[in-house]
C-alpha cells in the first residue's frame, strides 16, 4: 500500500485516531450543532469563551491525571494537593508575610505541590502499593493536615498581585449579545497541554511512561528505570495540581480549604472519556482535551436547557458509563476479530 | 521413600492422616495470624484510649456509641471486602445505602400522609423496598461489570455519581425526616445490654462468613479473585460469580441503609460522605488483599471495631474529625506498606525457581 493513495478503511481509521479522538470530536461537534439549533444563545462568542474559561482548571488537572493514568496508576489526591498548595500560599500572606509577587507565589505553590506529589510517588514506587488506595489515603492525610495545621477559614482578600490577574483578559470582543471576554489564564493551560503532548510524544521520559503503563516488567527489562520514572510522574502530577489550584483560587478571587471537593471524579471521567485506558499505556493529550471540553459543553447545555444542577453529577456518571461501556464492547469485539483473523491465517498456511 | 509393603499400609495411612492434619493445623494457624494481629491492634487501641481518658472512654455511653456506630460501617466494609475478594472494588456502596434510606423515608412520609396507622403497619414493606433499592443498584453494577466487561473501579465510579445525583435531585439537597416507629424502636433497643443493631450486624457478618467459607459460591468467589485465568480454565462461570458478588454488595448496602434510618430517622444524599475512604481502610486493615483472593470476615469485623474505638478515642481526647482523617490515611498506608514488606520478605526467603 503506497503512502499517497491510502485505502478508505485506512483513511477512516486515521481520522478515528489511536484513542478514538475522531469519534469524540464528532460527538462534540454533533452536540454543539444540536445545541445551537435548539437554543441560538448557545452559538455565540460569549458562550464559547465562558466554556473555555470553565475548562481551564479541569484541563490542567486532567493533564496531570492523564500522565498518571498512562503510567498505569490512578490519582484521586490531586484535588487535595491543589487545595493544599493554593490555600497554604494564600494563608501565608494572610498571616502577615509580605506580598510575594505572582511568580514567587506560584513557585511556592509549585514547591508544595511537588513535595506532596513526591510523597505519593515514594509510597507507590518504593512499596509498589495500589495507586488508588495510596492516593485515597494521602488525600485524607493532606486534607486533614490542611484543615488542622494550616487553617480552616474562608479567605476573601487575595494578595494584590494575584487579585490583579483575576480581572485580566487576553482579549475582549463586543458582540451583539454582550461582551465576550477570553481570560488570560487560558494561556498557561494551553501551554501546559502543548508541553505535555510534546513530552509524551518526543522525549525518552514520555515514552518510558507509556512503556511502564503498558507492562512494568517489560519496561524494566528494556532498561527503563521504573522507580525513578514513577517518582517523577507523581512529582510532576503534584506540581500540575498546584498550578490548577492556584489558577482556581485566582479565578474565584477567594480561597477556602473546602474548595474542589468532589471534583476528582469529574476529572477522571473526562480523562477516561478522552480515550485513556485505566490499565495504562494508552491515552493522548488531544483526547483528554476533547473529553474535558465535552464535559464542560454538556454542563453548559444542561444549564441552558434549564435542568437543575443536581443532575449534572448524574450526567457525568452516565457519560462515563456510556463512554467506557462502548470502549469495553469495541475492544472485546476487536480482540475477537483478531483471534478470528489469526485462526484463518493458520488454516491457510498448510494449503 | 515409598512404603509398598502391605503390612505397612496402616502406617502409611496414618502417616497421610497425620500429614493432612498437620497441614490443616498449619492453615488454621496461618489464618489466625492475620486475625490475631487484628485482635492485638484492637486491644492496644482500647488500652491506650482507656488509659488516656478512662472517665470518658470507659463510660457506658461511649461503649454503647461504639456498638451503635459500628453496624452501618461494618456492613459496608464487609460489602467492600466482598468486592475486593474478586479483585474489584465498589465505590458506589455509600451512595446506594443513602438511596435506600431516602426511598424508605419517602415511602413512609407518603404513606403517613394518608393514614399514619397504616404506614406503621406497612413497615416490613418499607424495609423490603429499601433493601430492594440496594439490590437493584447492585444488579446495575453487576451488569456493567460482568455483562459489559467494564472495570469495577470505573463502573462503580460512574454508578456512584449516578446514584448520588439521583439522591441529590430527589431530595433537593435537603434532609428527609420520617421512619416507622418500629424501626426506630429497634435502633434504640438492646438485647441483654447489647444494642440490637450490633446483634444484627454480627448476624450479617456470620451469614457472609458462612457464604464465603462454606458454600460453593464462596469458594468460586475466592478462586475468581485469587487467579481469574485459572478460574476461567477451571470452568468457573466468571460472569455469574461477579454478578452474584455485586448483587451481594448491593444487598449489604440496602441493609446498611436500613441501619442508617433505624439509628436516626433521617435520610439525606450526603450522609456518610467520608465513609467511602473509611470503608476501604477497614477492609484493607482487616487483612483483605485489594488485588483479590484473600479476606476474612472476622478480620473485617475486628477492624471495624478498632477504627470505631480510634474514632471515639479521638473524640474523647478532643481531637477534631480532620485529625481522625489524617489517622485513617496513615493507618491505610501503613497497613498496606507493612503487608507488602512482609510479603516481599517471605518471597525473598523462599526464592522462586528462575525461568531459564
Amino acid at each position: 500500500m503506497s503512502a499517497i493513495s491510502l485505502s478508505l478503511p485506512t483513511r477512516l481509521s486515521r481520522l478515528r485516531g489511536a484513542n478514538n479522538e475522531g469519534v469524540l470530536a464528532l460527538v462534540l461537534l454533533a452536540l454543539i450543532v444540536g445545541m445551537s439549533i435548539a437554543n441560538p444563545v448557545f452559538f455565540t462568542l460569549p458562550t464559547a469563551f465562558s466554556i473555555l474559561r470553565s475548562s481551564i482548571v479541569p484541563l490542567i488537572f486532567a493533564l496531570g491525571v492523564l500522565m498518571v493514568i498512562i503510567s498505569g496508576g490512578i490519582d484521586v489526591s490531586f484535588a487535595a494537593i491543589a487545595v493544599f498548595a493554593a490555600y497554604t500560599t494564600v494563608q501565608m500572606h494572610q498571616n502577615g508575610a509580605p506580598d510575594l509577587g505572582l511568580v514567587a507565589a506560584f513557585l511556592l505553590a509549585l514547591l508544595i505541590g511537588a513535595s506532596l506529589g513526591a510523597i505519593n510517588g515514594f509510597l507507590i514506587a518504593r512499596f509498589r502499593l495500589s495507586t488508588l488506595i495510596v492516593t485515597l489515603g494521602t488525600q485524607g492525610i493532606f486534607k486533614g493536615a490542611l484543615l488542622t495545621y494550616v487553617g480552616s477559614r474562608y479567605v476573601a482578600d487575595l494578595p494584590d498581585s494575584m487579585a490583579a490577574v483575576s480581572t485580566t483578559n487576553l482579549f475582549a470582543v463586543d458582540t451583539a449579545s454582550g461582551g465576550a471576554y477570553l481570560h488570560i489564564l487560558v494561556v498557561p493551560a494551553v501551554l501546559m497541554a502543548v508541553g505535555l503532548a510534546w513530552v509524551l510524544r518526543y522525549t525518552m521520559f514520555g515514552r518510558s511512561i507509556y512503556a511502564i503503563g503498558g507492562d512494568v516488567e517489560a519496561a524494566r527489562r528494556a532498561g527503563i528505570r521504573v522507580v525513578r520514572t514513577q517518582m517523577v510522574v507523581y512529582v510532576i502530577a503534584g506540581t500540575m495540581a498546584a498550578v490548577g489550584g492556584m489558577i482556581y483560587v485566582i479565578m474565584e478571587r477567594s480561597a477556602s480549604p473546602q474548595i474542589l471537593v468532589g471534583s476528582e471524579l469529574d476529572i477522571i471521567a473526562a480523562v477516561v472519556l478522552g480515550g485513556a485506558s485505566i490499565f495504562g499505556g494508552r491515552g493522548s493529550v488531544l483526547g483528554t482535551t476533547l473529553g474535558v471540553l465535552l464535559v464542560q459543553v454538556i454542563f453548559n447545555s444542561l444549564i441552558l436547557a434549564g435542568v437543575p444542577s443536581a443532575w449534572q453529577r448524574t450526567a457525568v456518571g452516565l457519560l462515563l458509563i456510556l463512554g467506557v461501556g462502548i470502549q469495553a464492547i469495541t475492544s472485546r469485539k476487536s480482540s475477537r476479530a483478531k483471534v478470528m483473523d489469526e485462526t484463518i491465517q493458520k488454516q491457510e498456511v498448510p494449503a | 521413600m515409598k512404603l509398598t509393603d502391605p503390612r505397612l499400609e496402616p502406617l502409611s495411612r496414618m502417616n497421610d492422616s497425620v500429614e493432612s492434619g498437620w497441614s490443616r493445623a498449619l492453615a488454621l494457624v496461618r489464618i489466625e495470624g492475620g486475625v490475631r494481629r487484628m485482635l492485638i491492634l484492637l486491644a492496644v487501641a482500647f488500652v491506650i484510649f482507656a488509659a488516656l481518658r478512662p472517665s470518658i472512654f470507659l463510660s457506658g455511653t461511649n461503649l454503647r456509641n461504639i456498638a451503635l456506630n459500628s453496624p452501618e460501617i461494618g456492613v459496608l466494609a464487609i460489602a467492600m471486602m466482598l468486592a475486593m475478594l474478586t479483585g474489584g472494588i465498589d465505590l458506589s456502596l455509600v451512595a446506594m445505602a443513602n438511596l435506600s434510606a431516602i426511598t424508605m423515608a419517602t415511602l413512609f412520609t407518603a404513606m403517613a400522609a394518608n393514614d399514619p396507622g397504616q404506614a406503621e403497619q406497612m413497615f416490613p414493606v418499607i424495609v423490603l423496598a429499601g433493601v430492594a433499592v440496594g439490590v437493584l443498584g447492585g444488579a446495575i453494577n453487576g451488569l456493567l461489570i460482568s455483562g459489559l466487561g467494564i472495570t469495577p473501579i470505573l463502573a462503580t465510579l460512574g454508578t456512584m455519581q449516578i446514584f448520588n445525583g439521583i439522591a441529590v435531585a430527589w431530595t433537593g439537597g435537603k434532609t428527609l425526616y420520617g421512619s416507622p416507629e418500629v424501626l426506630t424502636g429497634i435502633g434504640a433497643s438492646t438485647l441483654g445490654g447489647v444494642p440490637t443493631l450490633f446483634c444484627l450486624f454480627v448476624l450479617v457478618a456470620v451469614a457472609i462468613g458462612v457464604v464465603i467459607n462454606r458454600t460453593p459460591l464462596g469458594l468460586r468467589i475466592q478462586l475468581q479473585g485469587a487467579n481469574p485465568t485459572a478460574a476461567l480454565y477451571s470452568g468457573i462461570a466468571s460472569r455469574k460469580i461477579l454478578m452474584s458478588t455485586y448483587l451481594m454488595t448491593g444487598l449489604l448496602s440496602g441493609i446498611a441503609g436500613v441501619f442508617f434510618i433505624a439509628r436516626n430517622p433521617t435520610a439525606s444524599a450526603d450522609y456518610g460522605a467520608s465513609y467511602v475512604l473509611l470503608v476501604i481502610v477497614i477492609a484493607v486493615l482487616g487483612g483483605t488483599n485489594p488485588n483479590g483472593g484473600f479476606a476474612t470476615v472476622f478480620g473485617v469485623v475486628l477492624a471495624t471495631l478498632t477504627l470505631e474505638i480510634v474514632s471515639s478515642g479521638f473524640t474523647a481526647l478532643r481531637l477534631s474529625s480532620y485529625q481522625y482523617a489524617i489517622a485513617q490515611g496513615l493507618i491505610l498506608v501503613a497497613a498496606m506498606a507493612a503487608e507488602q514488606i512482609k510479603w516481599r520478605r517471605r518471597r525473598n526467603r523462599k526464592p522462586v525457581l528462575q525461568p531459564t
